[in-house]
């Protein structure tokens, strides 16, 4: 599966090509939630390693396909540590979610006002990343995303590439 | 929120995004009085709008010459419709907190349609003649064909979307003036209709500015009246709890795989969504969209605190004995604010409600124009001479056709609008969405993945609702289209490799490479 790079030139000490491991990621968490999906369709039932499947593939998809979106010349920067965070946050909380007892209604513990695991899913996997997604591409806009010189310089050679199309 | 002649819930995005009973009628002076001076606003705005629409590119895209506030608020109310006031408060009173996890990913949807999609679409409408996602697709595969059959998808999806919102917004203005649904239908689509026809977009993402704020204003009134009615949170959690412990259990009443379904086909699939990122043609200065997810966010989730806090606070509220058990679970939203909150808010929250519609309505009826009068007869080699005239031609085609089958098309209406998330997600998301960033990817790898998430959801929503056959609970057929979608784009690109960099024009190339 080629990669071809989604930026200009991979700087020459890049030995990690983000853009192509998250194509990958794509298609293996792709492969996953397809995988959770079929094993509802198996006699007995839904078994218990499902939700967890679903969850990883699910998490993992939405952090990738963000990365092949923000990866130029195959790298992602310093975007790597949002991304990260956000895949903890989203995959630990759902893990969580998973792993943690049911409540007590009789005395119920509750952080901020919900049950605990109904606290981590809207506090924690809701709402936490509006602080790491929507910051990390204000923050690193002019250095990944679309620089200063960046529009005139696609205005500029798409026009060139354009004159040179076969007609 | 039940529907004769579905399978249950797990028939699933039918009961989440379609409302089809009526309201409890709300008819009270103040309330109709708002509602009247708010359809006067959208007219002056409408009117306003039509002076300033003079070409197809103003109609299709606003002249890309809208600021980031504007198209912030215009995303958001689009995203919203009405179900996040009526639909989504009643889905959380019926289902608990596994409701929360259609709306769960927004605080991840605006970065990620940002990455992969704004900059891409913005950018390719700088470098070529692009109005629609169609003609990008077309443009990056360098096939009509693809763009035709992203075009079908659209319309297709589009008048079942519009019939369904329709059908609310008729609903939603029997219950203001009391006046019949079916009138309802006709005064709610011919006013959208008539600032859509004028003003195309233009009008579309001014009425929006207009509406957002109305519905962001309105949601957070709200939430601090449910705290209050309820006892605060503290107080909401352990009522529900003493009473109904898997309410508040993670995925509420639905199974993990539903819900976690719910937060992958409204996640991922939120990149695939026409009315949604069309609108990143229109922005002015392609770089302010670096405080575009920020913005759209942080106004997507004042927008939805009604949408947790009316749901909870009924089913508090019922279970104390302080309201009677919903028979109709819309009814949450406008019960809880009759008897619950002053009459100008809930003034403010039914305008704000056919707000939210309309402006849903209003970008259906653009996009689906667009794919009517250009996408299309561009698939087959032609290619309209007027496009603004026949822009609006389309318009009023496409809204009435949907007009009239909201109103005489009964559970088809249902139907109809079940599938149209999942069909804009799985036949959009892998050749548009990752297709713009992945230079691998192949004629033969998009046209495979439209047709398949065509024809996957078309066959198994039928199937699912004429009862033949249903997937067992909690796969959805919008989630399993989408994987399948996927994994098709991604084997035959691979399978058809070698064409891939013959599809690629050399300026389409640089925009997925800026």
């Amino acid at each position: 599966m080629s990669s071809s790079g989604s930026g200009a030139e991979a700087s020459p000490d890049a030995r990690f090509d983000a853009h192509r491991w998250a194509l990958g990621l794509i298609v293996a968490s792709a492969v996953a939630i397809g995988v959770a999906y079929g094993s509802a369709f198996l006699p007995g039932g839904t078994p218990d390693w499902a939700p967890w499947l679903f969850m990883i593939g699910t998490s993992v998809i939405m952090v990738a396909t963000m990365a092949v979106g923000a990866a130029r010349g195959g790298s992602i920067g310093r975007l790597w540590i949002p991304f990260t965070l956000v895949l903890v946050v989203v995959m630990g909380g759902f893990g969580t979610v998973l792993a943690l007892p049911p409540v007590n209604p009789v005395d119920p513990d509750l952080w901020l006002g919900l049950p605990p695991r109904a606290a981590v899913v809207l506090y924690v996997i809701g709402f936490l990343p509006f602080f790491l997604v929507p910051v990390a591409y204000a923050w690193t806009f002019d250095e990944l995303t679309l620089g200063e010189g960046d529009l005139e310089r696609v205005r500029d050679e798409a026009l060139r590439a354009r004159r040179e199309m076969p007609k | 929120m039940t529907f004769p002649g579905l399978p249950s819930l797990e028939f699933g995005l039918a009961a989440a995004l379609v409302q089809a009973a009526e309201l409890p009628h709300v008819v009270e002076p103040t309330i109709v009085w708002v509602a009247v001076a708010y359809f006067a606003v959208v007219t002056v705005i409408g009117a306003w709008a039509t002076r300033r629409t003079r070409t197809a590119g103003d109609f299709f895209v606003a002249g890309k010459g809208i600021g980031l506030v504007a198209l912030s608020l215009s995303v958001m109310s689009a995203t919203l419709s009405g179900f996040a006031f009526i639909g989504g408060p009643g889905l959380v009173y019926s289902i608990g907190l596994g409701a929360m996890f259609i709306i769960l990913p927004a605080a991840l949807t605006n970065a990620m349609g940002a990455w992969v999609l704004a900059k891409r679409l913005r950018l390719m409408a700088e470098v070529r003649r692009t109005i629609t996602l169609p003609d990008a697709i077309g443009a990056r595969y360098r096939s009509p064909l693809a763009q035709g059959l992203a075009g079908v998808s659209i319309l297709v999806a589009v008048i079942g979307y519009m019939a369904t919102n329709i059908l609310a917004l008729g609903l939603v203005i029997d219950a203001v003036f009391g006046i019949g649904v079916g009138w309802g239908i006709w005064l709610g689509m011919g006013i959208t209709m008539a600032y859509a026809v004028g003003g195309g977009i233009v009008a579309g993402i001014y009425t929006d500015v207009f509406q957002g704020s109305l519905m962001a204003l309105a949601s957070v009134l709200v939430f601090l009246f449910t705290l209050r009615a309820g006892g605060g949170l503290s107080g909401i959690s352990e009522t529900i709890l003493a009473a109904d412990p898997g309410f508040l259990g993670p995925w509420g009443h639905l199974t993990p795989i539903a819900a976690l379904s719910f937060f992958f086909v409204f996640g991922l699939g939120s990149l695939g969504q026409p009315h949604v990122i069309h609108k990143f043609f229109m922005l002015r200065d392609p770089r302010r969209l670096r405080w575009y997810p920020l913005v759209t966010t942080l106004a997507l989730i004042v927008a939805m605190l009604l949408y947790f806090g009316v749901g909870v606070s009924v089913k508090a509220l019922t279970v104390q004995g302080a309201m009677d058990p919903l028979a109709n679970p819309d009814s949450a939203t406008p019960l809880f604010l009759i008897n619950f909150t002053p009459l100008i808010l809930a003034a403010l929250v039914f305008s704000g409600v056919a707000a939210a519609i309309m402006s849903t309505v209003n970008s259906f009826m653009n996009i689906g124009a667009a794919a009517m009068m250009h996408d299309i007869p561009v698939s087959l080699g032609k290619r309209v001479e007027n496009e603004l005239l026949w822009g609006r031609i389309c318009t009023v085609i496409i809204s009435i056709s949907a007009a009239l089958m909201a109103q005489h098309s009964g559970m088809l209406v249902a139907f109809l609008g079940v599938f149209g998330f999942g069909l804009f997600a799985s036949t959009l998301v892998p050749a548009l969405a990752i297709g713009l960033n992945w230079q691998g990817a192949t004629r033969a790898g998009a046209i495979a993945s439209i047709a398949s998430g065509l024809i996957v959801t078309l066959l198994f929503e039928t199937l699912a609702f004429f009862e033949l056959y249903s997937f067992p609970m909690g796969v959805t057929v919008a989630g399993l289209s989408l994987v399948l979608s996927i994994l098709l784009f991604f084997g035959v690109s691979w399978v058809t490799r070698d064409s891939a960099a013959r599809t690629l024009d050399p300026d389409i190339r640089i925009v997925m490479e800026a």
